[in-house]
C-alpha cells in the first residue's frame, strides 16, 4: 500500500479552486517579496536585450534587401549580424526572461521562498557578461558559423555555469514543497531545467570535439530543435496552464491530459532536429526518426492547446481584459502554428524544396520570437505587479505593446513564409540563373524590415513600462491595469468580464 | 502524498531522454569519428590512391581561410551540401553537384574529412558552395567575387567584402588582398566534393 492520497484523490482536489485564506495571502505576498530583486534583474535585463536583438534584427533584414550598404565596414555585413541577431534573441532575450518566470513560479508553486537572491543576481550578471562578450567576439570576427553556438568555444562553459547556479534551488525547493500537490506546471519546469545543461553540454562538447563533422553539423540542428522543445515549449506550456486556469478561475479541464501530453513530449521531443539536414550527409534513418518524431509530437500540442481552450470555455470576454492572458493565449495559438509547420516541412512532399528558404528560418523565428516570447510576456505582465507590489501604469501601452507585437510577428512570419516558398520555387527551377531567387524573394524582405520596426516600437513602449515597475513608479491600487476598462475600476479581470 | 514523486519524476525524465541522447546522438557521432579512408581498387583520374585523399581538399593556408569563412558568417548564406535527387534538384544545377554531371554526386561524409563540424548552412540566400573550387578556377576570379560581385553578377545579393582588401598605394582604385582574403580564396578554390568514390562502398 501506497502512503498518502492515490492519483486519483489528487486529481480530485486539483479540480477544485478553493477561495484563498488571510494566511495563504499573508505567505503568497512573503513568497513575492522575496523573488523581488533577482526576478526584476532578468525581466529588465532580457528586456534590454529583446530591445538590441529586434534592432540587429532590423538591421540584418535591412541589409539582406541592401547588401551594397557600408559595405566598407566589416561590422554592418549580414553574417555577423544576423548571428549577433540570433544569440542575443535566444540567451539575452529569451533564456534570461524564461529564468525570471521559472524562478518565480517554481517559489510560488512550492511555497517556498527563493533563498539566496544575492547569489543569483550575481550569477545573472555572469551570464550577462559572457553574453556580452560572446555578442562583441561575433562583431568582432571570431565567431564559428554554427547556428546558436557561434561564439568563441571557452565562452559556452561560462554561459553553463553560470545557467546551473542560477536554478540550483530550483530542484531543493521542489522536493521541499510545502504542498503536497505536484501541479502540472511545475513538472514541465522541472523538464526545462534539468535539459537545458544536457543539451548545451552535450552539443557543446561534441561539436567542438570536431571528430564526425557532418553528425556533428546535424547535432547543432538537434540543438536547436532541442532548445525549442524541451526548453521554451515546457516553459511555455508551464506559464499557460498556471496563467490560464488562474486567470479563468476554474480548474484545468482535464488534468489527465494534461499529464499524458507532458510525457508525450518528454518521450518524443529528443528525437527530433535531425530532419533540417534532410537529404544531407548524414544517414537516412536519422532525419527520417526526426521527422517522425516532429509529427508525432503534433499530439502533444494539440491537445494542450484543446484543454486549454475547454479551460476557458465561456469565458471569451477575459480576452478583452486580462493582458497576461491575452498574450498566453496567443503565444499558444503561435505555438500551435509553430508545430504544424515543422511537422510538414520536416518531410520531403512539403520541406523539399522549402530547404534553407526563408521559409525555415521564418520558422525559428517563430519559436523564438513568437509562441515563447508571446506567453512570456503574459507571464511578466502577471508576475510584475505582484512582486513589486503595484500595477502596471498604462491599460493603453500594454494594448499598443500587444498590437504592435501582434501586427509585426504575424507580418514576419508571413513575409518569410511566403518568401520562402516564391525562394524555393525558384531554387526548384534548377535550370534558370540563381539570382532569380534572390532577386523574387527580396521583396518579401522589403516586409520584413518594417515589421522589425514595428517590433522595436513596441518592445521601446514594454521597457519604458517595465522600467516605471522597476524604479517603482507603477500605480499603486487596488484593482489591477486591465486592457479595456478604467484602471483600477474592477478588482479582477474576471470581474470586469462579469463573470463573477 | 508519496514522499518518492519528485524522485520517481526526475527520474522519469531522465531516462525519456538519455534513451534519444543515446541513441540518436551518442552512438552515431562515435560510429562516424575518424572515418577510415577507403582505398581505391581501381585506377582514377588523378591518381589518387585513397578515398578522401587529403592532398585533394587542401589548397594552400585553406585550413586558416576556414576561419575566416566562419569568423564572416559566410555559412548563414551559402550551403555546402548537395543532396541527392529524392530530395532536390541541387545536382541538376551546372556546376553544383561536381566538375561536370558526369561526376555530379550528393555530398558525404568523407568529403567534409578537414573539418571539425561540416558548415553545411542556414539558409541558401547565395549559392551552394560544396564545389565552387570547380566553377571558379583562379584565385583573381575568386577575388573578383569578393571584391566586386556585381561585375559579375549584376544581380548578385552579395555585399563587396571590402574590408578584406586595402587600396593600393601606388595605382588608384586597385585592390590589394589581406591575408585574410587570400586565405578566404585558398579555402574556397579548395571547395571540391567530388572525389570519385571507390568501387567498393563503404
Amino acid at each position: 500500500m501506497r502512503a498518502g492520497p492515490s492519483r486519483a484523490d489528487i486529481a480530485n482536489e486539483l479540480m477544485t479552486v478553493p477561495e484563498p485564506t488571510t494566511e495563504d495571502l499573508q505567505e503568497r505576498a512573503e513568497i513575492d517579496r522575496s523573488t523581488r530583486y533577482p526576478i526584476m534583474f532578468f525581466f529588465t535585463s532580457a528586456a534590454a536585450w529583446l530591445l538590441v536583438t529586434t534592432i540587429l534584427g532590423f538591421l540584418s533584414s535591412l541589409k539582406l534587401r541592401l547588401p551594397g550598404l557600408w559595405d566598407e565596414c566589416a561590422f554592418v555585413t549580414y553574417g555577423r549580424l544576423f548571428p549577433m541577431h540570433l544569440n542575443s534573441l535566444v540567451y539575452g532575450w529569451a533564456m534570461q526572461a524564461g529564468m525570471g518566470v521559472l524562478l518565480w513560479m517554481i517559489a510560488r508553486l512550492s511555497r517556498n521562498r527563493l533563498r539566496h537572491p544575492v547569489a543569483i543576481i550575481v550569477m545573472g550578471h555572469v551570464w550577462n557578461a559572457g553574453l556580452t562578450i560572446a555578442i562583441l567576439a561575433i562583431w568582432f570576427g571570431y565567431g564559428t558559423s554554427i547556428p546558436l553556438l557561434d561564439f568563441p568555444v571557452w565562452i559556452w562553459p561560462i554561459l553553463m555555469i553560470s545557467y546551473i547556479l542560477i536554478v540550483a534551488g530550483v530542484i531543493p525547493m521542489f522536493r521541499a514543497r510545502g504542498n503536497p500537490r505536484v501541479y502540472i506546471s511545475e513538472k514541465f519546469i522541472i523538464g526545462a531545467v534539468l535539459w537545458f545543461p544536457w543539451i548545451f553540454a552535450t552539443a557543446a562538447l561534441l561539436i567542438h570535439k570536431g571528430t564526425a563533422p557532418t553528425v556533428g553539423a546535424g547535432i547543432g540542428a538537434w540543438y536547436i530543435s532541442n532548445l525549442i522543445y524541451f526548453w521554451m515549449a515546457p516553459l511555455a506550456l508551464a506559464i499557460a496552464y498556471y496563467i490560464v486556469p488562474k486567470i479563468a478561475g476554474r480548474p484545468i479541464y482535464s488534468y489527465s491530459l494534461a499529464t499524458a501530453s507532458f510525457w508525450v513530449l518528454v518521450v518524443l521531443a529528443g528525437w527530433s532536429g535531425f530532419s533540417r539536414y534532410m537529404g544531407g550527409p548524414l544517414p537516412a534513418w536519422m532525419t527520417a526518426v526526426s521527422s517522425t518524431a516532429a509529427i508525432l509530437i503534433l499530439l502533444a500540442i494539440f491537445a494542450t492547446v484543446v484543454n486549454l481552450f475547454l479551460t476557458l470555455r465561456g469565458c471569451s470576454k477575459l480576452w478583452e481584459y486580462s493582458p497576461s492572458l491575452r498574450f498566453t493565449v496567443f503565444g499558444m495559438l503561435l505555438l500551435l502554428v509553430y508545430a504544424v509547420l515543422n511537422a510538414a516541412t520536416s518531410t520531403y512532399q512539403f520541406g523539399g524544396d522549402l530547404q534553407f528558404t526563408h521559409f525555415l528560418a521564418g520558422k525559428d523565428i517563430l519559436a523564438f520570437y513568437g509562441f515563447f516570447s508571446m506567453t512570456v510576456f503574459g507571464a511578466i505582465y502577471f508576475i510584475v505587479p505582484r512582486v513589486t507590489g503595484a500595477e502596471w501604469p498604462s491599460g493603453a501601452r500594454i494594448r499598443t505593446h500587444f498590437w504592435f507585437s501582434t501586427y509585426g510577428i504575424i507580418t514576419i512570419i508571413v513575409t518569410m513564409l511566403v518568401g520562402g516558398i516564391a525562394q524555393g520555387g525558384n531554387l526548384a527551377e534548377w535550370d534558370q540563373a540563381f539570382s532569380v531567387s534572390f532577386v523574387n524573394s527580396s521583396a518579401y524582405v522589403v516586409g520584413r524590415t518594417v515589421a522589425w520596426a514595428l517590433i522595436i516600437y513596441s518592445n521601446g513602449v514594454f521597457l519604458v513600462q517595465l522600467a516605471q515597475m522597476y524604479l517603482g513608479k507603477g500605480r499603486k491600487s487596488e484593482g489591477p491595469t486591465l486592457i479595456h476598462a478604467e484602471p483600477g475600476a474592477a478588482p479582477s479581470a474576471r470581474a470586469a468580464a462579469g463573470l463573477s | 502524498m508519496n514522499s518518492k514523486q519528485p524522485t520517481q519524476l526526475i527520474v522519469g525524465i531522465a531516462i525519456a531522454f538519455a534513451v534519444p541522447w543515446i541513441l540518436l546522438v551518442l552512438v552515431p557521432y562515435i560510429q562516424h569519428s575518424n572515418l577510415e579512408p577507403i582505398p581505391y581498387e581501381e585506377d582514377v583520374e588523378g591518381g589518387y590512391q585513397e578515398y578522401p585523399e587529403r592532398a585533394f581538399y587542401r589548397v594552400g593556408s585553406s585550413d586558416y581561410g576556414r576561419e575566416i569563412y566562419a569568423a564572416e558568417g559566410c555559412a548563414y548564406c551559402h550551403t555546402q551540401m548537395i543532396r541527392p535527387t529524392y530530395a532536390g534538384p541541387d545536382m541538376w544545377r551546372p556546376g553544383w553537384g561536381g566538375r561536370d554531371q558526369e561526376t555530379a554526386r550528393e555530398t558525404r561524409p568523407r568529403d567534409y574529412v578537414l573539418e571539425d563540424v561540416a558548415l553545411l548552412g542556414y539558409q541558401r540566400i547565395g549559392q551552394d558552395l560544396s564545389n565552387v573550387g570547380h566553377r571558379i578556377t583562379t584565385p583573381e576570379l575568386m577575388h573578383k567575387h569578393l571584391s566586386d560581385p556585381k561585375s559579375i553578377d549584376p544581380n548578385s545579393g552579395m555585399p563587396a567584402y571590402l574590408h578584406l582588401y586595402r587600396e593600393s598605394p601606388y595605382e588608384e582604385g586597385k585592390l590589394i588582398p589581406t591575408s585574410r582574403a587570400e586565405a578566404l580564396v585558398d579555402y574556397l578554390l579548395s571547395l571540391k566534393k567530388d572525389q570519385p568514390l571507390p568501387a567498393r562502398k563503404s
